[in-house]
């Protein structure tokens, strides 16, 4: 009978421990709740619609309003999002899509599949993403409230990838279908989505305010990145436009602003030594590619494509480029680390190979005589501007005259279209990309700025042709795996490394992650 | 030498310090190489940045540069322009001034147009050609050169249009002196003080104006040192790295302001209407 009691007392005495355990966290839970973030954003934008522009500001901003079917996560692979789930049938002919049952609108009604069909048929129609589809793409249909069915003409493999991209104004999300209907193709001025903010204010040139959505409903899956679990703890949040560096920094100094979009990387250490701020270096976020005028002699012969990056010292150029190795890292292939499509062994035995001596024998080989190589670069971007710079005294150092001429960029995207004038040229490309397929470098032969038309072109263009086809992914992989082997073969252009832009935020601003666009959501504000 | 008689008689401390400043910038930009061993356009990328040390007199820049050469071999560029700018303008402002000046009937039709010119700024002429043709620096050059001369040939006018109507002009021409003989002879020699004065002042105005062009990225094309473009380069790392900032900001202010002083003491020491006011 005694032993009974203490055993019971016991359990009682437990289950209040646990009680007041699990409410202490619920309190702390409810504490984040609460507070206005005030964000300094680089650039304005011209209106608040994804599909009608290329500004990836917009979809930076509009990623807290709209939410996508699927959205990725830190590694860059696809998870359903607004989807519950979804089925590949027929060799990648037909996907049926389930759609979650319990996602409140910002009208106060549940999204259903009218909602998804109307924004896919207008991301189709208008969409750079939906116009990449378009061809290849039959119809949609409403199998029934919550069940869509897209019906593909010929295999596209990259369809579910393309949905989430994090590229700007290619992304599918799904608005409301009232508003679809009132704005058509035109700029939406009305902003009705799923997301856990809604639009509030918007003032051009001045800053876009979004509150909390009281009825949001997170989706179950295990939050990383853009996909799973959002949890709206702000109560406000604000976009401030600062085009400014330096206004946006001393923004964060005092306090004004609790985050602050790019600010110069060589003030790294002097925001470590301040600790109210909090350093964020985003990665993945940016290659710097040499891209080769394959048109002229000498780059229109393989070998002296492969001399240059025999004759580059790259962890020099690292340096020289970007600075303090933190930013910058040397990688050869397209995708980072951690994503699906890494090939960890592209470019072996070239990338990252300093030997002048090759980089001669080669350049002999292709029966380069000694004209001076014209280097075409940007003049604003930091990288562009001290890359060339420090690839103009490389290639010196072991005798080869090259000449730069920087432009600002409306000069130098002019310049470079035209197929002579220029044999080298220095650019960023974002490193974040939906899809093996929708890389920025290659859109066939002779399309891009390379002026590439040769035997290895066609053969590129049969590697896509068959990249678009496959829907397995191991399959696929392979075929990424030839592609960038391709690549290092005939070198249309190479990465030298990648690099990194850095945000600064507040130290009381808790739990951000720096991705590739910043977003607010799990963020709270101590 | 009238200038240095003058000069001996009131010791102007403008032109004392001023050319004493000049007389050392011009050293250091003619014996740049032999002063440093450093090569201005050579990257040390694991060296960059390095604060002032006794192997890097003034630093380091973001290419691990040594600053105190590439400042050397910058005042020799912006020299290069300054007097090629100055002699440009003295030919083109001094043939178009004496013409203008000596003819009427050409006077009235140039003068306008050079009127035109000289309502906008020397600086966006010079922009918007340096645009044009592209950067580099003979077509700075001959940018400034062009956004110069209309004010020249505007101050020698007007000295040729006072001095043309004196009695001794009379009086040769009187005596059957052609055009040519009289313009040389008497004209130029009595207009040369202005002249000399815009002259200094356009030198200024060239490495000034030069700087700002490099600084706005239609200068002098990089990796050649230029202390406009060393600005825009320090520009951003001015808050880790001030050294990089002030050295290049030091030498044109240096240079500009010499060059001012001396064109204010010569103004002062030629014109026989501020003879007075000269003090010892």
């Amino acid at each position: 009978m005694r032993k009974e009691k203490k055993i019971t007392s016991i359990v009682v005495l437990v289950l209040f421990f646990s009680l007041l355990l699990s409410g202490s966290v619920l309190a702390q839970e409810e504490e984040r709740y609460g507070g206005t973030l005030n964000a300094a954003l680089q650039m304005s934008v011209a209106h608040l619609d994804s599909d009608n522009s290329t500004d990836s500001m917009i979809t930076a901003m509009m990623n807290h309003v709209y939410e996508g079917l699927f959205e990725f996560d830190k590694n860059l692979k696809v998870h359903p999002y607004l989807a519950k789930s979804y089925q590949v049938s027929e060799g990648g002919l037909v996907y049926e899509v389930k759609l979650r049952e319990d996602v409140m609108m910002h009208n106060g009604q549940i999204m259903n599949a009218d909602d998804v069909i109307a924004s896919f048929r207008r991301w189709l129609e208008i969409n750079n993403g939906g116009k990449l589809v378009a061809p290849h793409f039959d119809q949609v249909e409403k199998i029934d409230q919550y069940n869509i069915r897209f019906t593909f003409k010929d295999p596209y493999a990259p369809f579910l990838n393309i949905l989430a991209s994090p590229v700007s104004n290619q992304k599918f999300v799904v608005r409301a279908e009232e508003v679809v209907k009132e704005f058509g193709t035109d700029i939406i001025e009305r902003h009705v989505g799923t997301g856990p903010y809604k639009y509030e204010e918007w003032v051009p040139d001045q800053k876009l305010v979004l509150t909390r959505f009281e009825d949001y409903t997170p989706s179950s899956r295990e939050s990383s990145f853009f996909a799973g679990e959002r949890i709206p703890y702000l109560d406000k949040i604000v976009f401030n436009f600062i085009p400014d560096a330096q206004v946006r920094v001393s923004g964060v100094r005092t306090g004004q602003f609790q985050f602050a979009e790019e600010v110069p990387r060589e003030q790294y250490q002097i925001f470590k030594r301040n600790e109210n701020i909090k350093n964020e270096i985003i990665y993945p976020d940016r290659m710097s590619m040499l891209i080769f005028n394959s048109s002229e002699a000498p780059f229109d012969n393989k070998y002296a494509r492969r001399a240059i990056a025999y004759a580059l010292d790259f962890e020099e150029l690292g340096y020289a480029m970007i600075g303090d190795p933190q930013f910058w890292r040397l990688e050869s292939a397209l995708h980072e680390e951690g994503n699906p499509w890494h090939v960890p062994d592209a470019g072996e035995g070239i990338y990252g190979v300093y030997d002048p001596e090759k980089a001669k024998q080669l350049l002999e080989r292709a029966g380069y005589n000694g004209q001076p190589l014209i280097i075409l670069s940007g003049q604003d971007n930091q990288m562009e501007r001290q890359g060339a710079i420090a690839i103009q005294d490389q290639l010196r150092k072991i005798g080869i005259e090259v000449k730069l001429q920087l432009f600002d960029r409306p000069t130098v995207v002019e310049k470079r279209s035209k197929p002579d004038g220029w044999h080298m040229h220095l650019s960023p490309f974002i490193k974040v990309v939906p899809d093996p397929q929708i890389h920025q470098g290659w859109t066939g032969t002779n399309k891009w700025i390379t002026n590439w038309d040769s035997k290895d072109s066609r053969q590129m263009d049969q590697i896509f042709a068959e990249m678009l086809r496959e829907v397995d992914y191991e399959q696929r992989y392979k075929i990424v795996e030839r592609m960038q082997a391709e690549l290092w073969d005939s070198v249309p252009y190479f990465n030298i490394l990648d690099y990194s832009r850095l945000h600064i935020r507040r130290a009381e601003l808790k739990n951000f992650q720096a991705g590739w666009q910043p977003f607010f959501w799990n963020t709270y504000l101590e | 030498m009238l200038f240095l008689k003058k000069y001996n008689k009131y010791k102007h401390p403008y032109i004392t310090i001023s050319i004493t400043i000049l007389i050392i910038l011009v050293f250091l930009s003619l014996f740049a190489p032999v002063i440093t061993d450093y090569s201005p356009v050579r990257n040390h990328p694991r060296d960059r940045l390095q604060p002032p040390s006794r192997k890097h007199l003034l630093g380091t820049d973001q290419f691990g540069r040594d600053i105190f050469t590439r400042i050397l071999y910058g005042i020799r560029a912006s020299m290069q322009v300054g007097l090629a700018v100055v002699i440009l303008t003295m030919i083109t402002g001094g043939i178009v001034g004496i013409t203008a000046g000596f003819y009427p009937r050409i006077d009235k039709v140039v003068m306008r147009f050079l009127d035109a010119m000289m309502a906008f700024p020397g600086i966006i002429i010079a922009i918007s050609l340096a645009a044009i043709w592209g950067a580099g620096k003979f077509n700075i050059i001959l940018a400034l050169s062009f956004a110069y001369f209309p004010r020249m040939a505007r101050i020698v006018r007007s000295s040729v249009i006072s001095i043309k109507d004196l009695d001794y002009v009379e009086s040769a021409r009187a005596a059957g002196a052609r055009d040519s003989r009289i313009i040389l002879k008497h004209i130029l020699k009595n207009s040369a003080s202005p002249i000399m004065v815009q002259a200094t002042f356009n030198f200024a105005l060239a490495i000034l104006d030069e700087a700002a062009l490099s600084f706005l990225g239609v200068g002098i094309m990089p990796p050649t040192p230029s202390l406009g473009a060393m600005v825009t380069d320090a520009r951003s790392y001015m808050v880790v790295a001030p050294w990089m900032i002030l050295a290049p900001g030091i030498m044109i202010i240096l240079a500009v302001l010499s060059l001012n002083l001396l064109g204010d003491g010569l103004r002062d020491l030629l014109d026989p209407h501020l003879k007075n006011t000269i003090k010892n």
